[in-house]
């Protein structure tokens, strides 16, 4: 145990930043002495001894537990709930359903009209129709089973490609168009006019789930007038402003907490309906409420990365200038507006220099569950589109696929308004050190030279990306607290979901303070303790987070000069904070340790407040990627192995080397989950149930599905302008290429070109006995 | 959640099958595929009879024969893992290591593996089909890519999940059953029921009848085994097609033997005709295609099952090549 | 088999002093009268459907006698009435391995369990890798790893690793992926899990 007497939590002899002024924002960093480092999670031990309280290990005095009846059917209107034989069950105390008073509540505002808690008509399988809160799970769940519920079963579509033909049923009365949206740069017909080689495919990607190891739900309790909610959450500000908003309680009354959480992926960014039902039983039964989704409703009813259809139509000259590129997608955010097309088309607006683009989405509605962002929404499908159709223009031209991509680098953001340059861009250097690291040319050449023999065959594909967002932005306030042993407290609203948040920003205050990161104690992600914060997600967390830490740690350190100003009797400008303590830059016998000053032992601690400054104007931040890999492909049974991934990123400066090349190998982990087992399975001819809502059947990478050689490549370009951490985003353009670079290598490796996910067995087998026999 | 039930753990075989023989009782071996049974509330249990009390029906060991006796409760990781099992009846060590997760062969029995319940999703999900005693099959016309191309027999479509029962076709094994009118000795390879016979039942078990233990005949020299397995991903999951094969050989020629797939039919299904071809014959590179061929004659692919037929017939070429290399 | 087994040399402890707000105390059915291991609870009689009975369990090398429902998993209890929440619901159908706990020594689905079948066995669960706040060597090696992102799956895969390395002291990275393969980790960190279950295996064998 520390003795609180000493100053021990400070460190000897590492550079420590310049102070700036009191009010200016501190220039980005040079070298750095801790950030960067590869070191392990401050919240490790909680994480790997069990100590960490999950959201669904919250056990509450008293406390019931929840369970939802979920309708059966895609689409069906409720005509009689009969939960009276239910009611008699043992243990049960509490059933709310559309006959509830109480729960007669908007749940949330859509274009095609309000969406309420209990709809009488259900519009998905999985919504939900009753609930009940039990003294077990046990008994909750024989109570859902014996409600009665009679359902006039409607007409439903559940193919999305199937939504807009004449006769199929319709999702909401104004039909089954979502939204189409159009973008048009320069002249597409003079760019293909003027293109040598004009190459035209479709493509599709299956519609994936999220289903990260922790369910969907909550702990809700009521003490007086006041809500508390342990949410498994992206964001507790998120989460607290829509109960907020459905249950009509002040934001201040609503407390939200949700300092671990076993992972999201986007769905969970914003509360479920499970939440406000939660909140309701507990106000009601007057107990806690433990609600959380079984395994098979989070195939329902939490969000999705929704199906797409794409066609690729691309124009390039001989020496691999493009010319024209026209994108079109049709795709479904299913039985609400959910963004179901949202940014497919992105990389064909933004990644290649292309001055004639021309893109068309469709979003239609199905009787599906609603979508919700999944890692890197639209980038993984518009990938999967536009980088296998620049392998396929590269072959017809003759050059290499990383030449191609090479040719045709942009500075500017083409896509936006103005022509924003990227405040760095190091797209080129992932291409060129990645194929270098990676021994493309070598690897390529090899392959090759393997065919004819076995019926094993190798093959070697790449892909690049970049990610729409990942420049993080305001706002966000945190509060950083200075003790005088030199160990400190950060308190910052976002949730760390596993991407190393917690450990990157205590290593943020380690390095502006010069105190050992473990030092740094961390309070996150409550809305009654800590500060507010945009939910972590869109890999905006930590070049919005890692600033206004920063910012903090700096202000902490002004406060410090200031009151050894008034100490030393010197101009605050002539000191300089060394960590333990802060002396005259003139004369080294004015110094005095940050223990004794006067004004800190008066009270107590320092505390800086930092904000997320405003992002340059006309700039724009974002992160890209190049990944390589080397597939074996079974030509008589279609078994696909991955042998080996080389991913080279650039997401600005590496805040921990350790937890960024974790975040990396997910990326790739996801995306070969994409490319090669994922999909969701709708019985869209006769009832329109989904079929796989498990893990067996809908299947997820296992251990032996990922290749054991991955190879993590940072690539930093320095970033002045970005923010004052040169860091961007890291989760999404991770995952972008992967699919992708399979697909290509599956190409190299068999001549077939596979345009439709996944890439299994079955579709492969299948592709490898249709094509013509070799001569 | 699991919906309650009665439960006894009884402490002998007979007690067990009094037991089982009475209302809608059902035999606790591992539980795996039991628990996921009832967690679906696929059909009515009234009570679950553990046979964990029952360490007779448990381990692996040589008969006097030469020979295998596998008491019915033997975990899958242990057979997978046995030197005996490893050195002489490979091709079940095989397909025991090759069902589910480790964690799952640590607790799954063989017995319990041979009777399992199918996967069609249909089946395992809230529809009311036929095997459930409903009126409608919903694969036949339906999502259908994991179902049979033998011996649907125009009523339902599964196929049957287990790897082991393929293997133990092809090693010539027989079942020991204990039931309420004693004991009856049942070759595996009659130990299935197709759909057309009773489409709620897979095995010929009678009501309160328990497998208690398999045993299969001493290899005869020159017997060669293995099982192949092809799925969509490469843990945790059932085979999409596999193939068990026990081949005599002498010297290069094959003599007899069997060839018995999964992932085909709602039985482990004995391709005769692949048997029939490499018979008697060298496994040279023409004997090998024409079996490759012979393994899908016959076959009735559903809408979205048709890969079986290419899938098939490159796994019966890649191992027949296999065998014919370590011939 | 030790009931508590080695812990690393590395020696990690608690690093926060404050504490996080979490888990209530639970355990009002618990008590922990000490039964010989082996010794059969059950009775060779029914239980009725919805009847509570008696049930010990040896967890951590401690028993624990409560009243369970027979159709009650050993997840359940030792989550709910035990109060060890370090075995994970994922799934609860065998599916993701965040159970994942050793009976004798061997990793097994708590959730696919049921309490009653559990008697008279040695049930290990991530708490009991702990040396007081020390950390077992294959915690150690997740932190050192960094084998895990959310961490809501390390549970599972901890101990089928601890699993794996009672059994194969020296496994290739073959047996090793496949030591882990009844574990899905959604984040996908399983190169790190790799790599950890490597150093486990290192640290065990003192190097």
């Amino acid at each position: 145990m520390a003795d609180e007497s000493k100053d021990i939590y400070y460190v000897e002899g590492t550079p420590i930043p310049e102070t700036p002024l009191p009010g200016k924002e501190p220039p980005p960093w040079r070298e750095t002495s801790v950030v960067g480092k590869a070191l392990p999670r401050v919240d490790a031990y909680e994480r790997v001894s069990g100590s960490a309280a999950y959201p669904s290990d919250v056990h509450l005095p008293n406390m019931l537990h929840g369970a939802i009846l979920r309708c059966p059917h895609p689409h069906a209107r409720i005509r009689r709930i009969d939960a009276s034989a239910a009611a008699k069950l043992p243990g049960v105390r509490m059933i709310i359903s559309g006959n509830t008073p109480e729960a007669d509540l908007i749940w949330k505002k859509d274009p095609v009209g309000d969406m309420r808690l209990f709809e009488p008509i259900c519009r998905f399988e999985g919504d939900v129709v009753a609930a009940v809160a039990a003294e077990t799970p046990y008994q909750a769940w024989d109570a859902a089973h014996a409600i009665s519920v009679d359902y006039e079963v409607l007409p439903f579509v559940a193919d999305e490609r199937q939504a807009l033909k004449p006769g199929v049923p319709v999702v909401h009365p104004k039909g089954n168009v979502s939204k189409t949206d159009r973008y048009e740069r320069g002249d597409i017909a003079q760019g293909f006019a003027a293109a040598d080689v004009v190459l035209e495919e479709s493509y599709r990607t299956e519609c994936e789930l999220h289903t990260p190891l922790e369910p969907h739900g909550c702990v809700a309790n009521w003490d007086g007038r006041s809500l508390t909610i342990w949410e498994s959450s992206q964001g507790v500000y998120a989460v607290q402003s829509r109960v907020a908003e459905v249950l009509k309680l002040p934001l201040a009354r609503v407390r939200v907490i949700g300092h671990y959480m076993g992972g999201g992926f986007g769905s969970k960014l914003e509360p479920g309906k499970y939440t406000i039902i939660a909140a309701l039983m507990a106000k009601l039964s007057g107990r806690p409420v433990r609600l959380f989704l079984t395994r098979e409703e989070t195939y329902l009813c939490v969000g999705n990365r929704p199906p797409t259809n794409m066609t690729v139509k691309a124009g390039v000259k001989r020496d691999g200038t493009l010319t024209a590129l026209e994108f079109s997608v049709l795709g479904t955010g299913g039985a609400y507006t959910a963004g179901g097309t949202s940014l497919a088309d992105w990389l064909a607006r933004d990644l290649y220099t292309c001055p004639n683009v021309r893109t068309i989405s469709t979003d239609v509605f199905i009787n599906a569950g609603p979508a919700r962002a999944f890692r890197a929404p639209g980038h993984p499908q518009g990938a999967w589109a536009l980088e296998q159709m620049m392998d396929t223009l590269a072959e017809a031209i003759g050059m290499d696929p990383v030449q191609l991509r090479l040719k045709n680098i942009p500075s500017v953001s083409q896509a936006r308004e103005g022509n924003p340059p990227y405040t760095s861009t190091a797209f080129k250097e992932c291409l060129e050190l990645g194929a270098a690291a990676f021994g493309w040319e070598k690897a390529r050449g090899e392959a090759r030279a393997q065919r004819a023999s076995r019926h094993i065959r190798r093959g070697v594909g790449m892909a690049g990306g970049l990610w729409f967002a990942g420049g993080g932005r305001p706002p966000s306030t945190v509060v950083v607290k200075l003790f005088p042993d030199g160990s400190a407290n950060l308190n910052m609203g976002a949730s760390d979901l596993g991407t190393g948040t917690k450990t990157v920003m205590a290593m943020v205050i380690a390095e502006e303070l010069g105190i050992k990161p473990e030092a740094v104690q961390i309070e996150c992600a409550d809305t009654g303790t800590t500060q507010y914060a945009t939910p972590s997600g869109g890999s905006k967390t930590v070049p919005t987070e890692a600033p206004a830490v920063r910012n903090a740690a700096v202000q902490v350190k002004q406060k410090l000069l200031e009151m050894a100003a008034e100490a030393l009797k010197v101009d605050a400008a002539e000191l300089v904070y060394r960590g333990r303590d802060i002396a005259s830059r003139q004369d080294s016998s004015k110094r005095i340790a940050v223990k004794d000053l006067e004004a800190l032992k008066r009270q107590g601690i320092v505390v800086g407040i930092g904000y997320r400054g405003p992002n340059p104007k006309n700039m724009t931040t974002h992160p890209f990627a190049a990944q390589f890999c080397e597939v074996e492909v079974n030509m008589l049974t279609g078994e696909l192995k991955i042998l080996r991934f080389l991913a080279a990123q650039d997401s600005g400066r590496v805040m921990n080397r350790l937890t960024y090349g974790n975040q990396v190998i997910g990326g790739i982990t996801m995306g070969i989950g994409l490319a090669a087992t994922e999909q969701r399975i709708l019985d869209t001819g006769r009832t329109g149930k989904m079929v796989n809502r498990n893990w067996h059947d809908y299947k997820l990478p296992t251990a032996l599905d990922v290749p054991v050689d991955v190879t993590v490549l940072p690539v930093e370009p320095v970033d002045t302008a970005a923010n004052n951490t040169g860091a961007k985003g890291l989760g999404e353009p991770a995952t972008i290429p992967t699919a992708a670079a399979i697909a290509n290598a599956v190409y190299h490796a068999t001549g077939l070109r596979i345009t439709c996910t996944p890439i299994h067995p079955q579709q492969l087998v299948q592709r490898l006995a249709d094509r013509p026999k070799e001569g | 959640m699991l919906p309650s039930f009665d439960y006894i753990r009884p402490k002998s075989v007979q007690a067990a099958i009094t037991h089982l023989a009475t209302g809608s009782a059902q035999a606790h071996a591992g539980g795996t595929d039991l628990m996921g049974c009832l967690r679906e509330r696929i059909f009515p249990v009234g009570k679950v009879v553990s046979l964990s009390g029952l360490p007779e029906l448990r381990g692996v060991s040589e008969t006097a024969d030469g020979g295998l006796r596998i008491g019915a409760l033997t975990a899958l990781s242990a057979l997978s893992e046995h030197p005996i099992v490893i050195k002489r009846f490979g091709g079940l060590a095989q397909a025991a290591g090759e069902v589910g997760s480790p964690q799952l062969r640590n607790q799954g029995t063989l017995g319990g593996n041979i009777c399992q319940k199918p996967r069609c999703w249909y089946y395992r999900t809230d529809f009311t089909c036929l095997r459930k005693g409903g009126g409608t099959c919903f694969a036949v016309d339906g999502e259908n890519q994991f179902h049979c191309i033998f011996g649907g027999g125009g009523t339902c479509f599964i196929v049957h999940p287990s790897d082991t029962a393929p293997a133990l076709v092809a090693l010539n094994a027989t079942a020991r059953l204990a039931g309420p009118r004693g004991s009856r000795d049942v070759p595996l390879e009659k130990f299935f029921v197709l759909p057309e016979v009773d489409v709620q039942r897979e095995t010929v078990l009678a009501r309160g009848e328990i497998v208690t233990e398999i045993r299969i005949p001493p290899p005869v020299s020159g017997t060669r085994s293995s099982y192949r397995k092809v799925r969509a991903r490469r843990s945790w999951d059932f085979a999409l097609a596999g193939v068990a094969m026990a081949l005599r050989f002498d010297r290069k020629r094959v003599i007899d033997g069997r060839v018995v797939l999964s992932g085909a039919a709602p039985i482990p299904w004995r391709s005769k005709e692949v048997e029939q071809i490499v018979r008697g014959k060298e496994l040279t590179v023409d004997v090998i295609a024409a079996a490759a061929k012979a393994v899908t004659s016959g076959a009735e692919p559903l809408e979205k099952n048709g890969y079986k037929l290419a899938l098939f017939q490159g796994m019966i070429e890649e191992e027949l090549t296999l065998m014919a290399a370590s011939a | 088999m030790s009931a508590n087994p080695t812990n690393g040399p590395g020696g990690i402890t608690r690093r926060n002093f404050l504490t996080t707000v979490g888990a209530g105390a639970i355990g009002a059915a618990v008590s922990e009268n000490a039964l010989a291991a082996g010794k059969e609870v059950a009775p060779p009689q029914v239980t009725p459907a919805g009847r509570s009975v008696e049930v010990a369990l040896r967890v951590n090398g401690r028993t624990h006698v409560v009243q369970a429902e027979t159709r009650w998993t050993l997840l359940h209890v030792l989550r709910e009435v035990i109060g060890l929440t370090g075995a994970k619901p994922g799934c609860e159908r065998g599916e993701c391995g965040a159970c994942t706990v050793l009976i004798d020594g061997i990793p097994r689905y708590a959730c696919l369990t049921l309490a009653v079948e559990v008697q008279g066995h040695d049930v290990t669960t991530l708490e009991g890798l702990m040396d007081g706040e020390k950390l077992g060597t294959v915690q150690a090696a997740f932190v050192e790893a960094d084998a895990f992102q959310c961490g809501y799956c390390t549970p599972g895969q901890v101990m089928a690793v601890e699993g794996l390395l009672r059994a194969n002291p020296n496994p290739s990275v073959e047996e090793i992926r496949r030591g882990v393969s009844g574990n899905l980790c959604r984040c996908g960190a399983y190169q790190h899990i790799f790599k950890a279950a490597h150093r486990a295996a290192e640290l065990k064998a003192g190097k």
